[in-house]
């Protein structure tokens, strides 16, 4: 069983993370200890099996770079390795003049409106990645899977950067 | 996780940050990225007309081993060949600097953008 049909899911791109939410709460209380508690020890390992693999499932399907890479493993896309790495330059160009803008937002005469606009930048550029991600992923042919599996690396540059500016924007604010 | 001595004299005082000018002739840049962890690297090497780098900076956005994997490839390179700097190793690095397992992809990418700023003064140099 997939982590789609564990949820009772259509395997597709789009969903309802609302309901994913409620399935889990509802799936975890099947295999909670406490209705284990006086059941044989084999079946409260299976119990405790089955709740980290319902996490597992959980965690893979909330987040959409996850999701996503997930749903390509299961059509069969070969996905880039880990270890390989990414080559393209007028991207990278673009990631490193977004790193420069993160660390010049310290410096900014107004700090606020830096996080702001640095905002607005990272989430229109990344909605327009997430895009035609979106529409690949929905088109499910082998050509355009790869091509998906493709922006999907893209994509996790730019949740570095999400991240990267939130502990920016921690640090000026804690002190 | 512990970063080793040499790791750490590397990311405190990192060696030949900066950039040069992309569009110079004897100037090839190496940009790469490690999806993984969101790692950008850029490496510049200045190259002689005898093909021998005389001079190499470098830029990178990432952890303290990707840093210090680009740092001192910048001091290994000084004085080489672009033939010897393309034997540079990634296993060389990731010993030179007792990298621990899981950091072992912060080496490659120095490999890598190595290769990648070869691969472009060579584009550059075609005739």
């Amino acid at each position: 069983m997939n982590y789609f049909e564990l949820f009772g899911l259509e395997a597709k791109f789009s969903i309802d993370l609302a309901e994913l939410s409620a399935t889990f709460q509802a799936l975890q209380k099947t295999v909670h200890p406490d209705r284990f508690a006086h059941s044989s020890s084999q079946e409260q390992l299976l119990a405790v099996q089955k709740s980290a693999e319902i996490n597992d499932a959980y965690q893979t399907l909330k987040q959409p770079i996850s999701r996503g890479e997930y749903l390509l493993t299961l059509r069969g896309t070969e996905l880039p390795s880990e270890q390989q790495s990414f080559q393209d330059v007028s991207f990278l160009m673009e990631q490193m003049e977004l790193r420069e803008m993160l660390a010049d937002i310290e410096h900014a005469s107004d700090v606020d409106a830096a996080i702001f606009s640095a905002q607005e930048t990272l989430d229109i550029q990344s909605q327009n990645i997430w895009q035609k991600t979106q529409q690949l992923l929905d088109k499910n042919n082998e050509q355009d899977n790869i091509a998906a599996s493709e922006l999907l690396r893209k994509l996790k540059f730019y949740h570095k950067l999400q991240i990267e500016l939130e502990r920016i924007e921690d640090a000026l604010f804690d002190d | 996780m512990a970063y080793s001595e040499k790791v750490l004299d590397h990311y405190e005082n990192p060696r030949n940050v900066g950039s040069f000018d992309k569009n110079d002739p004897q100037v090839a840049t190496g940009m790469v990225g490690a999806p993984a962890c969101g790692d950008v690297m850029k490496l510049q090497l200045k190259i002689d007309e005898e093909g021998i780098i005389e001079d190499a900076k470098f830029k990178t956005y990432g952890c303290g081993s990707a840093i210090a994997s680009s740092s001192l490839v910048t001091e290994w390179v000084k004085g080489k060949s672009i033939d010897e700097a393309a034997e540079i190793k990634n296993t060389a690095i990731a010993e030179e600097l007792a990298l621990p397992p899981v950091k072992i992809h912060c080496s490659i990418l120095a490999e890598d953008a190595i290769k990648a700023a070869i691969e472009d003064y060579r584009t550059k140099h075609q005739d």
